[in-house]
């Protein structure tokens, strides 16, 4: 089944998240941005997990939370259900939300500490039958059959209901906060790093419980992480993320084994290979330069700045995704259907000035 | 905790049918506040005074604003009565007097002392040694009053024997047709009238017309107490505007009261006669408390007492009240105004301290601004201008104190929320879709409340003071009421003379505001796990 025949579950459209950078006293004046997402789009289609990777502050996080509309997002489209979240009025967008779910990354941060794990549970149920969104309204008596339900489901104890979340190890606390996910019966759920604050032992029994429930709950998945390793494990198709723009998304598979984007190599060569044979014979590629600050707008290639593989075309335009096959997208002028190798800096300059006058 | 809603609680059984119970960090707390042997001393100091004062209107207390002009400045005792100690400090005054007029011989040495004492002001030490000195000689036969002072020795003697107080508990009325018997205090005003016209035997119109005036006269005061500095024309306005908001019904319950009274007091002293003649027959048994018929329609329940006969434990102050009820109905209020005041406080700073910290941008600057200024101002100086203002009952006291002090909570929750509001467990619920309320009231407010508790303990004494500071200026709790303040004010003058009236309750302020605040010390560091007193 080719991606392009099914229907997205969700549709993402150059969504921009842009945090106001303010100077002044009462009379605060803009002026400038953190373009903390920049204009990005994907669809996920129902069934599957999209991991999300990426480096720190490359906008991971702040994509799911503008998708989950805990931060409005600046401009741009999320369509759940025909709905577009970010236009929607409070109520319609909270019963849309009704089937989006988060999980967080830190469970002991995540879990208020003076509630009950079954308040906890039963809190998003609480909160959407007194906001009367529910379609069948729930009885104290529901919520508790459904609170001891979701707790074996996940793997507690029943019994456990009336204890505090500081009573719990970490693992424990990242079940409590899937069944709180689970409780309202999403279609999606978003995991912002569900496994990077547990150790390694616990986090292949969170990925195998998240697997599990996908197969029996039929979910999907936004899944960021950092750790490839855990990506390549539960992932269907992966977008790599740099500085607030994707710069490849293809199916897990054809990720490894054939990275196109010069970002996503050196990312793939920095993870670690737990054979020291090979490890020490590979050649790893060392990105020069630190991550710029998203603080001002781009005009050329976000990777500009550090691209081994840079190109002068590449400092005034910015790349579209480039389809290379059904299954993969890049955006990367190296695989642009000119060869662009061989335009001059001034050749560039001139086009990219070109283009800005047609536009205007 | 406070918010908490109640939930179908069900027991939790694990595999083998063993309830699982949750460990909140309230009980963590609690266990760890147990350990602490001062502040559980603390918690039950103030559990004892509490109790004290809530419960001040049934212990076996004199009354604390009745005034017995013979029982000025009584010296604390245990073992002698009011009459005791009347005629002890009557007897020294007489030998101060019978050494002066030099029929008291001392020798030369004591008499030097004596001379030294008075120089030096120390009266108590001269009326002392002469008492003792006096009675000696007494005994001895050596020293006699001169008759008159004799006689005044009877007749003080006679008046401790037979002076006694009445107190009409309950009053009936008999109607002679029916023959059925009510209590007075459940009838109806129009009946009281009747019945009172009835026994002092004058027109009832008469009485309706006294009545009448009475109660103008009495709304009139509250008038002018209210707003002072008008002339008599607005007087009258607002008297007939304030009647008629009392409307019909509001008028007879004030007559009412006002009837009771006079009923009262009529009975009372023809009961007085009564048992006057009883005493001089030598048949009064005290105390009494027994019904008395006053004539075939009236009787009443009353209980009497020997008025000399009473203890006064810690003494009595400048009127002849019992300091003990005092300093206990003034723990009342001290207690209250601490409590009250910091429960209000507490309240406003919470709600507006989560606004600013929640809402944030302009709305957290101005309010902060606003507490800034606040602070900024010398906040003693408001409570007195606003007192003065708006008069000085106990309720504008409450209002002034709380109306300066929910500055440092409101600071306090606004930071507590500031740094929750980021903490993932609210961007949970928010992504729950939570309204801003229950994020604010069930997440962050239960989240501060260990540091807002902590502070509203330490604030009940930090109120105490500032309380008896205004009292003690002769700003806030105005007589007959008292508080630990006014009665340490009011102690000050003669302090050298009758120490007690400043001991005493000067001792009960001390003690309750160091429990107060070894236990909110304690509570501090039960809710900090990190303290060095950890389970």
């Amino acid at each position: 089944m080719s991606i392009e025949k099914r229907k997205p579950l969700l549709e993402v459209r150059d969504l921009k998240q842009h945090f106001p950078i303010t100077s002044g006293a009462i009379l605060q004046k803009q002026v400038g941005a953190i373009r903390a997402v920049d204009g990005i789009s994907f669809d996920v289609y129902p069934g599957e997990t999209l991991g999300i990777v990426g480096e720190s502050g490359c906008g991971k996080s702040t994509t799911v939370r503008s998708i989950s509309q805990l931060n409005k997002p600046t401009s741009g489209s999320v369509i759940f259900n025909g709905i577009d979240l970010v236009k929607a009025d409070t109520r319609t967008m909270l019963k849309a939300r009704l089937d989006i779910q988060m999980i967080f990354q830190d469970p002991y941060a995540s879990l208020d500490p003076r509630m009950t794990v079954r308040s906890i549970i039963a809190e998003p149920m609480v909160i959407y039958n007194n906001r009367r969104l529910l379609e069948t309204p729930m009885s104290p008596m529901d919520i508790e059959r459904r609170v001891e339900e979701l707790m074996e489901r996940v793997g507690l104890n029943k019994a456990f209901k009336n204890r505090y979340p500081h009573e719990f190890s970490g693992g424990q606390r990242q079940r409590i906060g899937i069944a709180r996910a689970l409780a309202l019966n999403p279609k999606i759920i978003l995991a912002d790093e569900p496994v990077s604050a547990l150790d390694v032992s616990i986090q292949s029994q969170i990925l195998n419980l998240m697997a599990d429930l996908q197969k029996e709950f039929g979910l999907t998945y936004i899944f960021i992480a950092h750790d490839l390793a855990v990506i390549q494990h539960i992932s269907t198709r992966v977008a790599v993320m740099y500085l607030g723009k994707i710069v490849e998304i293809s199916e897990a598979v054809q990720l490894y084994d054939n990275p196109l984007h010069p970002y996503t190599i050196a990312l793939l060569s920095a993870a670690p290979i737990p054979d020291p044979k090979i490890e020490r014979e590979r050649k790893r590629i060392i990105l020069t330069g630190d991550v710029p600050s998203p603080d001002k707008e781009r005009i050329g290639c976000y990777f500009y700045d550090r691209c081994p593989k840079k190109m002068p075309w590449c400092s005034c335009h910015i790349p579209p995704m480039l389809d290379i096959n059904e299954k993969q997208q890049v955006a990367c002028w190296l695989y642009d259907k000119r060869d662009l190798s061989k335009v001059t800096m001034e050749e560039a300059e001139a086009d990219a000035a070109k283009t800005a006058s047609e536009k205007t | 905790m406070f918010f908490k809603r109640k939930q179908p609680k069900e027991a939790a059984l694990n595999e083998f049918d063993q309830v699982v119970e949750g460990n909140s960090l309230g009980k963590d707390a609690w266990k760890r506040l147990k350990k602490n042997k001062m502040a559980v001393l603390g918690m039950v100091i103030v559990a004892i005074y509490s109790l004290l004062a809530a419960s001040a209107m049934f212990l076996p207390i004199h009354p604390y604003d009745q005034i017995i002009l013979d029982h000025q400045h009584l010296r604390p005792s245990f073992s002698k009565t009011a009459g005791d100690l009347m005629m002890e400090s009557k007897l020294k005054d007489l030998y101060f007097k019978a050494w002066r007029s030099g029929s008291l011989v001392v020798t030369e040495a004591e008499s030097q002392q004596i001379e030294n004492w008075i120089s030096q002001n120390e009266t108590n030490k001269v009326w002392d040694f002469l008492y003792a000195e006096g009675e000696a000689q007494r005994e001895a036969g050596t020293f006699t009053f001169s008759s008159a002072d004799q006689r005044t020795i009877d007749r003080l003697q006679e008046k401790i024997d037979t002076e006694f107080l009445i107190n009409i508990d309950k009053m009936f009325y008999t109607d002679s047709e029916t023959g059925k018997r009510k209590n007075i205090a459940r009838m109806d005003f129009l009946d009281i009238q009747r019945i009172y016209a009835e026994y002092i035997g004058v027109e009832e119109s008469v009485i309706a017309n006294q009545i009448q005036n009475e109660v103008r006269s009495q709304v009139l005061n509250t008038v002018k107490a209210a707003t002072p500095g008008l002339t008599a024309e607005e007087y009258e306005a607002n008297l007939e505007l304030e009647l008629q908001s009392l409307g019909e019904k509001g008028i007879a319950s004030i007559g009412k009261t006002n009837l009771l009274i006079n009923l009262k007091t009529a009975i009372s002293r023809s009961i007085e006669r009564g048992l006057k003649q009883e005493i001089k027959d030598g048949k009064a048994q005290f105390p009494i408390n027994r019904e008395i018929t006053v004539n075939e329609s009236l009787s009443a329940d009353i209980t009497a007492d020997l008025k000399h006969e009473r203890h006064y434990y810690l003494g009595t102050d400048y009127s002849g009240r019992d300091m003990l009820s005092r300093i206990i109905y003034g723990g009342q209020v001290s207690i209250a105004i601490g409590l009250v005041g910091t429960i209000t406080s507490v309240l406003i700073g919470i709600v507006l301290g989560a606004i600013a910290g929640y809402a944030g941008g302009k709305i957290d600057f101005f309010l902060m601004r606003l507490v800034d200024i606040m602070y900024g101002l010398p906040y003693m100086l408001l409570v007195i201008i606003f007192m003065a203002i708006f008069g000085r009952n106990i309720m504008n006291l409450f209002v002034a104190l709380a109306m300066v002090s929910w500055l440092t909570v409101a600071r306090m929750v606004r930071g507590q929320v500031m740094s929750l509001k980021n903490s993932e467990y609210v961007e949970a619920a928010r992504s729950m879709g939570a309204s801003t309320g229950r994020i604010i009231f069930r997440h962050m407010v239960p989240n501060s409340l260990s540091v807002i508790i902590v502070y509203s303990t330490l604030r009940v004494p930090a109120f105490i003071m500032q309380e008896s500071f205004l009292s003690f200026l002769g700003l806030g709790v105005q007589a007959p009421y008292a508080s630990w303040g006014s009665l340490v004010g009011d102690a000050v003058n003669g302090m050298t003379l009758y120490p007690w009236k400043l001991v005493f309750p000067a001792i009960a302020m001390t003690i309750f505001l160091f429990a107060m605040n070894f236990f909110g010390d304690g509570l501090r560091d039960a809710f900090d796990p990190q303290s060095k007193n950890q389970l």
